[in-house]
This record gives structure tokens, C-alpha cells and sequence, in this order.
């Protein structure tokens, strides 16, 4: 361990070596590397980091929350006197297992899971302070309603998918989330109802030899709800057949696209591993805004994923692949390793059909590239 | 144990698809590949091998004529992993011997080659000249049918360049140059019969302008490299000369497509993606457009004349690997006046004339599309439509076929809501109009600079935009059809605009007039987004495929327009031939069938005679 990080620090370069940045592995206590690969890669989202090391700095002594723990694990690698190395990551690990009972074992677990907890945990923190803060609440848009993630099929048992009602905006809020609008058309008297949903990342379903773009496009695809299921049209007073699509009306600063690589097959009473080969570019736009979006044509880079390897949910290996200043590092666990950005073709996927094991890209973080 | 519940996968593979001029079918018997290929299994690790490519040339016979038709002189080059293979291409009309091989060699796992281009220049009876690109970024000359060339650059330390070749081409009608780009963004420009130094080259600087410097060799005695161009900001991914041999465009991973003259270096024009890199590029028969593909799963044409991005297409899944026109299939507009317009003459004039008024000496035309009038060009009450046929494949299994036709492509950037008012203009007034559209721009070309041309284009703006389009918006709010629906159907005109946005949308309608107004600059550099170097995704027209069919297992990475086939290649090894309709071996020869009959067809892949009317 010691022998890999001195050489990345070599393969870099003293000189190359971008200041004040820590390359530092995480220690995996038994299955913690969904943990340990999406707190690297959000270590690297670098709006993430700095609230993250904000709130510590404003923090100095606080009970003990997700929150706190996760800042002192921050701010430990920020302020690291190596370069590279590698940290346990294990207050935040026992923090985290005890909030989440479901957790609370040594079993492989859903990274994408782990993050939906993960930033709810974070914005509840916030939220609760914001409340003790004395702040006045005052009340949100009326039509802020929907759940705080999507369910993937894979997930069983919803933990602490929170209700983000009626609520203040928190920098979570600024940072991770879009705001899509369901537009559903009346196509009898073509009134179009539309609410608004927010949501902390972007399920979407995969598809064989496509890309992250179409993936999207399908998330956004329009359909027609007809037949048994048609829909009251308030306007007509009856049941009518309807259009239904989504648009984004906000664009997040990160962009967490997630892809649901498990699925959940009945007949064989498990979840398996769909790794199709979807190639997802460095750079990203969204097509389907909606036509009253504040920023459609936001340009996103991409800053890291997370990998899934091995066969199936409860078994194999996450690795996270960040970009940081001009390079790309991937981080398994305690180890850290500087790669060429060529390698991300490996992750893609697999183009045969056949089940069987897969280093695959299972969820993309996008950076808006704002002008500054 | 294959995975359920996704139907895109279970798709079937086409044999055969239909356009408006009939059906092309797969020909099983004309599929090249490694002799003894085993039966289609995915081994996983064709993820990081090169894509297969596919070069073709054909030799003159003894007395000099080069007969494209004639099969037994064609010759044809493919990658497959570690392999490199030359065989007699026997066309559509005898079954292909794969136990024959003119050459085979197998390379190194640092050398699998990437890239290869003929010399048909001075390809002869008796042998041609092979360039083959390698991983390690050497470039090998050989002649495999001779075999009696041998030759290497950048070999051995690579001095040169140690990344991968990933263009290589001869420079057109030159015997002895050719020209080599590679991952690290740079590209060479070498002569066949130089040395290259035994020492690191040094370069001093030649020529340099916004985004790119080329570098000549410091050197007593002239030696390869010639030049070294730095191009962008990342790996270059593909080359193409123009049709005249004069200007050169030149896609990279930093998103940009670069147009220079080549042999004044300088820069007359650019384009960015909407994001991400750019794989492909093309030009058009008559060097009109210059369309490229890419990460964004878009096809983006940009017009030469007007050096802005003029529309693009949308039909692909995944990115856009080969683009590619059919000149065969391209059209030429019928009208009596407009026949000297389209003459080799005035096309050549016209786009030699660039932006900065260089002087009018132009390359020879090295190939001219032949001029093809069927039933589409008197399509619609007999006004004359420019089309051309575009045709692109991807890492989505997908071939797309594409029809550009003119009056779209010289459409002024949209602005919201103006082009839902144009009121139907009579028959012979549009037509007037519309067909002087390529009249117009050339004269416009001849003496002036694109800013006029692009006026005068607004001026018919109102006239030429009128049936399909205004009929397209009709049906484009919120009733747009699902993609999926879209990409299954066969004969769908191409055009619509940007569904999102394009009736209500009127924000930055201002800025957009703006725009419109001014020709890119360097300004654009920075924010390229909503300049002609990249317009808003509602400002030009997109476009969908008039075919989109899946046609391989595996990625696609090859495709090639012959005059009576069409050659696809695959990431699984195997090169496709295509049978263009009314081509089949044994039926008819002197007919093309007409659309309907055609379709009517219908039948298995290789449909014995009797079947054309």
C-alpha cells in the first residue's frame, strides 16, 4: 500500500502535483467499498466538498450527526500531511450503520442506495438547523411535493426515502437537485396538467449498445396513457386518454445519473446484473428541458462514477473513477491509482448477453461547467 | 442465462431495408472476414480492440481504365483485432473466397493496426501501396500484392509520436505524401521515400492561428516528419479532404471540427459539437457541407459556403461512428437553368472561393458523383429538390440513411414562431425561388463573402421553408410521437425541427438575431454555444433518418458507398455487402424499381430474379 502510494506521487510528479489536493485511499472494514467509492467520488464533485468543509469550519462542535462525520472525514483528507495515503473511514462507517439499521451488517450493499441515504441524511441535518437556527420557515412553492429519489426495483425496503415537503431550500437542494415537470395533456380537450417533482438524481433504465444520452431520452420519453387506464380530465369531467411526458425545468450543478444495471426478475426470485455496454461522453447536455428552463444548454463534465464490478447486487466490488485538475485517478479502495482517460472504455459495459461478471459504470456524476 | 425484460436488445437484425428507391439486401455470400471465423461469439474483449475498418481501391488493368464495376481488380483491406487482411473484393456479383487471402499478417498486441489507406494514385496492374496506422503510433508502408514493399515510420523508439495513429491518408494525387494524425492531437505530414531522422526531430514553428500551429522539421537534409500539426485540445479522430483536394476538415476529441486549406495551413472555418468529442467527418460529393458525428449522438452539417452549422440529425443511439455521402444516390437539381450551376466548373468555382478571397486556382476535382435523376427529383409538381443522400452507423448496431435536401439546408437559423407564419406560396413562385436557391449562393459565393450569401438566403427564407415544414410544425407540440415509433418507420420525410421548444419557445430571440447576423468569431472560441460555430438545439433544424435499421451485433465502425452496393463493417470482424436495389445478381440491370413496387417485394434477403418489373 505504502510502496503504490509513493509511486502514484512519482507517476504524477512533484512539479504536476496540483496543490492543496489529497489523494488519500479509504480502508474497507468488510464490504464498505459502496461506501468508500461514493464518498470519493463526492469528495471530487468539488462544489460538494467545499459545503462539506464549509460546514466543518462553521461547526466546530456539534452532536454528533451524518453530517458531522462525514465533515471530519473531509476535512481529515483535506488536511492531510501526505499527498497520497490512504485513511479509515470508520467513525463515519459506525455513525452510518447505526442510523441505518438496514446497513448495519457486513454484507455488500447498493452504493446508489447508500447515496440517496446518504444526501437525505445530509439535507435533514441541515434542514433541522436551519429550524433551530430561529429562521422563520416560510413556505415553499406550493407545488414542491414527490419523494426524495427514485426507488430502483432493485432496492427492497425504502429506509429513509424522505418526503421533501414544503421545505427551505438547502445548499443539497442548490447542488444536486433537478426539478422535472410531469406534463400530463388531456388529448380530448388538450388541457395539460403539470407537477413538479424534485429529485436528488436521475434513475434511468438501460439499454444494449446505447449511450447515457439515449438512456436519458428514454427517462423523458413521452407516452400514452390510454384504454383501462386512462386518466379524469378535470376539464372534461371524465375519463380520457392522456399524454403523458417529463421535462427537466431545472438543472442541477451536479447531475447524478444513476443506472439501473439491477433488476429485480421474478421467476428467479433475484436480482440481476444487466451490463450492457452504455457509453457515456466526458462531456453531457440535456435534451428534454422544458420550455421554461432557466439554463437548457448547461454543458456538464463529467467528474466521476462510480463502477460497479462482479455479477450481481449483494456481491462484487464498487471502484470510483474521479477526475481531478487534468487527471483521472481510479480509488479501490486504499489504493489509488492514476489512469489514462482511455481506460473508461473498460467500464462501459458488455455488448454479449450473456450473464456474467462486469466492471460497468453504475453511477455518472456530471459538474456544470458555469461560466465563472 | 439471458436477461429479460428488454426489448431493444431482442431487437432482429435486418437483411434488408427499403428507401424511396427500393430495397437493399444483405448479400450472405458477399461477407468478408478472417478466414475460418468462428461461429459469433462475444468474448468480451473486443471492448478495447481497435474498430475494423475497411479501405478499398481498384487497380487499373493493363491498358490503364479503372472499371470500379469490375469486381477482380478491386481490391479490398479490413482490421480485425491483431489481424490485417487484403482480398480480391468480388463484389455483388460472385460469393466471396475467404481462403484466399492476397495478404494476412498478424501484428504485435503493440501494434494492432488501426487505420489504412491505398495509394490510387499509383496503383497499377501489378501492385499499390498499403498504409497501415498502429496502435504504437507507427505507420507501415507495404504493397500486398507485390509484397516487395516493406517500409516503417516513427518505427522502433517512435521519435516521433508514441500514441496511437488513428487517421491515416494519402494525400490526394500526391504519389509519395500522406498525412497521419494521432491521439495526442498532432498530425504528420510525411513523404514515402524520406528517412525519418535517427534522432528526436526538432520543430520550429511555421504557421499558427486560433487553436492550432504547424511545425516544420529543423533539419540540413529534408526529412520526415514534413510538418507537424497541433491541432485542439485532445486526440484527433478523423481527417478528410474535400472533394478538390484543397481544403482538409479535421474532427477532434475537444469537440471541434476544424476546416483548413491545406496548403496555405490556414484556418476558414469551425464547428462545435453540442458535446462531447467528435468521431467522423465527411464532406459532401460536390463540397458543399462537411457533416460530422460524435459523442453527442448527433449527425452535424455545416455549410462551407455559409461556415455555420446548418442543421442536424438525430436518429442514432449511441455515437456516431462513420458518416459517409452516397454520391450515387446524391441529386442534382433538374432545372434547365440551374444544369450549369451544377456542371464540374461553377460547383469547383464556387467553393474555392472561401471566406478570405483566396485566388481562384483549384485542385483538380478528383471525383465527380455521377448525376443520378429518378423519380424523387420531380418529386412534388416538378419542382427540382437538391438532395443528398448521407449515410451514417454507430456504437448503436443502427445504420442510418439520411436525405438532405437543399431548401433545408439553406434555411437561415430558426427563429421561434417566424416560420409558423409563412403562408403557402404558389407552386411556381416557390419553386422559383427555392430552385434559384443554388444559383443564388453559388453566384453570391463567386464575388462575395458568406455574409451576403447568408442574406440572400434569408430573402427566400419565406418561400422555401413553406410545404413540409409548415406542415411538420403542425403536428409538433406536445403530440410529438414517441422516438421509438419514429426510428421504426421506413419513408418519413427528414425533416422536422427541434421538437422541444420550437412553438412557444421565444427567449433570447434577441440574442438569436444577433446571431444570425454576424459570421463567427473569435469570441466564439470561448462561448461557442449559440453562435453559428454551435447554435441552440431550437435554432437549426434537426433532422431524423429516413432509414434507421439495426444491422449487427456488435458496433459498427465501417461504411462504404460503391455504385452498386453499399459495405458495412462490424466490431465482430465481419465486412457486409449491401446489394443496391435493382442490382441483384440475375435480375433486371436497365430498371430501378419504383418505391411501391419495391416494398411490395418484400421477400427473403437474397430474392432470385423475376422480381423487378
Amino acid at each position: 500500500m505504502g510502496a503504490n502510494a509513493s509511486q502514484l506521487e512519482k507517476e504524477i510528479g512533484a512539479d504536476q502535483f496540483p496543490p492543496n489536493e489529497h489523494y488519500i485511499g479509504l480502508v474497507n472494514f468488510g464490504n464498505t467499498c459502496y461506501i468508500n467509492s461514493v464518498l470519493q467520488a463526492l469528495y471530487f464533485c468539488k462544489p460538494f466538498r467545499e459545503k462539506i468543509l464549509e460546514y466543518k469550519a462553521k461547526n466546530k462542535r456539534t452532536k454528533e450527526t451524518l453530517l458531522a462525520c462525514l465533515a471530519d472525514l473531509f476535512y481529515n483528507i483535506a488536511t492531510q500531511k501526505k499527498k497520497v495515503g490512504s485513511i479509515a473511514p470508520k467513525k463515519f462507517i459506525a455513525r452510518f450503520r447505526k442510523e441505518n439499521v438496514k446497513f448495519d451488517n457486513y454484507m455488500q450493499q447498493d452504493a446508489h442506495e447508500f447515496f440517496v441515504q446518504l444526501i437525505d441524511s445530509i439535507n435533514e441535518t441541515i434542514m433541522e438547523k436551519q429550524l433551530s437556527g430561529g429562521r422563520n420557515r416560510t413556505q415553499g412553492d406550493g407545488d414542491m411535493q414527490g419523494g426524495g429519489g427514485q426507488q430502483d426495483s432493485g432496492g427492497g425496503g425504502g429506509g429513509g426515502v424522505s418526503h421533501l415537503q414544503q421545505q427551505d431550500n438547502t445548499w443539497v437542494h442548490e447542488i444536486f437537485q433537478a426539478v422535472v415537470t410531469r406534463e400530463l395533456k388531456c388529448l380530448n380537450c388538450e388541457a395539460v396538467r403539470s407537477t413538479d417533482e424534485v429529485l436528488n438524481n436521475l434513475s434511468v433504465e438501460v439499454h444494449q449498445n446505447t449511450s447515457i444520452t439515449h438512456c436519458l431520452r428514454c427517462f423523458f420519453s413521452t407516452e400514452t396513457i390510454s384504454a383501462e387506464n386512462k386518466v379524469l380530465c378535470e376539464n372534461c369531467c371524465s375519463l380520457q386518454e392522456h399524454q403523458k411526458r417529463t421535462r427537466v425545468k431545472k438543472l442541477p450543478t451536479i447531475l447524478v445519473l444513476h443506472l439501473k444495471r439491477f433488476q429485480f426478475l421474478g421467476q428467479y426470485n433475484r436480482t440481476l446484473k444487466l451490463s450492457h455496454r452504455v457509453v457515456f461522453p466526458l462531456e453531457l447536455r440535456v435534451f428534454d428541458t422544458s420550455s421554461d428552463a432557466v439554463n437548457p444548454d448547461r454543458l456538464y463534465d463529467l467528474a466521476a462514477v462510480v463502477v460497479h464490478c462482479g455479477t450481481g447486487i449483494n456481491r462484487g466490488h464498487y471502484i470510483a473513477i474521479v477526475k481531478s485538475h487534468r487527471f483521472w485517478l481510479l480509488f479501490d479502495d486504499d489504493a489509488v491509482d492514476k489512469i489514462d482517460p482511455s481506460v473508461m472504455e473498460e467500464f462501459y459495459g458488455l455488448t454479449s448477453e450473456i450473464q456474467k461478471s462486469s466492471e460497468t459504470g453504475y453511477i455518472l456524476f456530471y459538474q456544470a461547467r458555469d461560466p465563472t | 442465462m439471458a436477461v429479460q425484460g428488454d426489448s431493444g436488445t431482442k431487437e432482429e437484425i435486418k437483411t434488408q431495408f427499403t428507401t424511396i428507391e427500393g430495397v437493399y439486401r444483405l448479400l450472405p455470400l458477399s461477407e468478408y472476414s478472417r478466414p475460418n471465423r468462428v461461429a459469433y461469439n462475444n468474448s468480451g474483449g473486443s471492448g478495447t480492440i481497435p474498430p475494423v475498418r475497411v479501405s478499398f481501391v481498384s487497380l487499373p488493368d493493363s491498358s490503364g481504365s479503372v472499371n470500379s464495376v469490375n469486381g477482380d481488380r478491386t481490391k479490398i483491406c479490413f482490421n480485425y483485432g491483431r489481424e490485417l487482411f487484403v482480398y480480391t473484393y468480388r463484389g455483388i456479383k460472385k460469393a466471396a473466397d475467404l481462403t484466399k487471402p492476397i495478404d494476412k499478417r498478424a501484428y504485435n498486441k503493440e501494434d494492432v493496426p488501426t487505420c489504412h489507406d491505398f495509394n490510387s494514385t499509383t496503383a497499377n496492374a501489378d501492385g499499390v501501396s498499403l498504409l497501415v496506422g498502429l496502435l504504437g503510433g507507427q505507420v507501415q508502408l507495404i504493397d500486398p500484392i507485390t509484397k516487395e514493399v516493406n517500409k516503417a515510420y516513427n518505427a522502433g523508439e517512435r521519435l516521433i509520436d508514441k500514441t496511437k495513429v488513428t487517421c491515416v491518408r494519402w494525400i490526394p494525387g500526391s504519389p509519395n505524401q500522406f498525412l497521419a494524425a494521432h491521439s495526442s492531437g498532432h498530425m504528420y505530414t510525411y513523404n514515402e521515400e524520406l528517412m525519418c531522422g535517427v534522432d528526436r526531430p526538432h520543430y520550429q514553428l511555421f504557421k499558427q492561428g486560433e487553436g492550432y500551429s504547424v511545425y516544420t522539421c529543423k533539419t540540413k537534409s529534408t526529412r520526415n516528419p514534413l510538418y507537424r500539426w497541433v491541432i485542439g485540445d485532445g486526440s484527433i479522430n478523423e481527417f478528410a479532404f474535400s472533394p478538390c483536394s484543397k481544403y482538409l476538415a479535421v474532427v477532434s476529441q475537444d469537440g471541434y471540427l476544424k476546416v483548413f486549406n491545406f496548403d496555405t495551413m490556414d484556418l476558414v472555418g469551425s464547428a462545435r459539437s453540442y458535446y462531447g468529442g467528435l468521431l467522423c467527418v465527411c464532406w459532401s460529393p460536390d463540397g458543399r457541407y462537411v457533416v460530422t458525428g460524435g459523442e453527442d449522438d448527433l449527425i452535424t452539417i455545416w455549410s462551407f459556403h455559409e461556415k455555420r452549422v446548418v442543421a442536424r440529425g438525430r436518429g442514432h443511439k449511441s455515437w456516431v461512428t462513420v458518416v459517409s455521402f452516397d454520391s450515387f444516390t446524391t441529386l442534382y437539381s433538374d432545372l434547365d437553368e440551374l444544369d450549369t450551376c451544377t456542371d464540374d466548373t461553377s460547383k469547383h468555382n464556387s467553393y474555392s472561393n472561401d471566406v478570405r478571397g483566396s485566388k481562384t486556382s483549384n485542385g483538380a476535382p478528383s471525383s465527380r458523383p455521377s448525376s443520378n435523376r429518378n423519380s424523387l427529383a420531380s418529386d412534388g409538381l416538378g419542382l427540382s429538390v437538391t438532395s443528398y443522400r448521407l449515410g451514417s452507423v454507430g456504437q448503436d448496431t443502427l445504420l442510418c440513411l439520411w436525405d438532405l435536401k437543399d431548401d433545408v439546408l439553406t434555411q437561415p437559423y430558426l427563429r421561434p414562431r417566424s416560420s409558423t407564419v409563412v403562408s403557402s406560396s404558389g407552386v411556381v413562385n416557390s419553386g422559383g425561388v427555392g430552385g434559384n436557391q443554388t444559383g443564388q449562393s453559388t453566384a453570391n459565393a463567386k464575388c462575395n463573402n458568406t455574409k451576403e450569401s447568408s442574406v440572400g438566403s434569408d430573402a427566400s427564407h419565406h418561400s422555401h421553408s413553406t410545404n413540409s415544414l409548415t406542415a411538420k410544425l403542425a403536428n409538433l407540440n406536445f403530440g410529438e410521437k414517441k422516438d421509438k415509433e419514429k426510428g421504426e418507420k421506413d419513408h418519413k420525410r427528414s425533416l422536422s425541427l427541434a421538437s422541444k421548444n420550437s412553438t412557444q419557445n421565444c427567449k433570447g430571440s434577441v440574442n438569436k438575431n444577433q446571431v444570425g447576423g454576424s459570421t463567427w468569431s473569435s469570441e466564439d472560441w470561448c462561448k461557442p454555444m449559440g453562435t453559428w460555430v454551435c447554435p441552440r438545439l431550437d435554432e437549426c433544424p434537426v433532422l431524423e433518418p429516413m432509414v434507421c435499421k439495426k444491422i449487427g451485433h456488435e458496433r459498427l465502425s465501417g461504411l462504404v458507398f460503391r455504385e452498386d452496393c453499399v459495405i458495412t463493417s462490424c466490431q465482430d470482424g465481419c465486412v457486409l455487402t449491401w446489394c443496391r436495389p435493382g442490382k441483384q445478381p440475375g435480375s433486371n440491370q436497365h430498371s430501378t424499381p419504383s418505391p411501391t413496387t419495391a416494398v411490395a417485394m418484400g421477400g427473403g434477403p437474397i430474392a432470385s430474379g423475376g422480381t423487378v418489373v
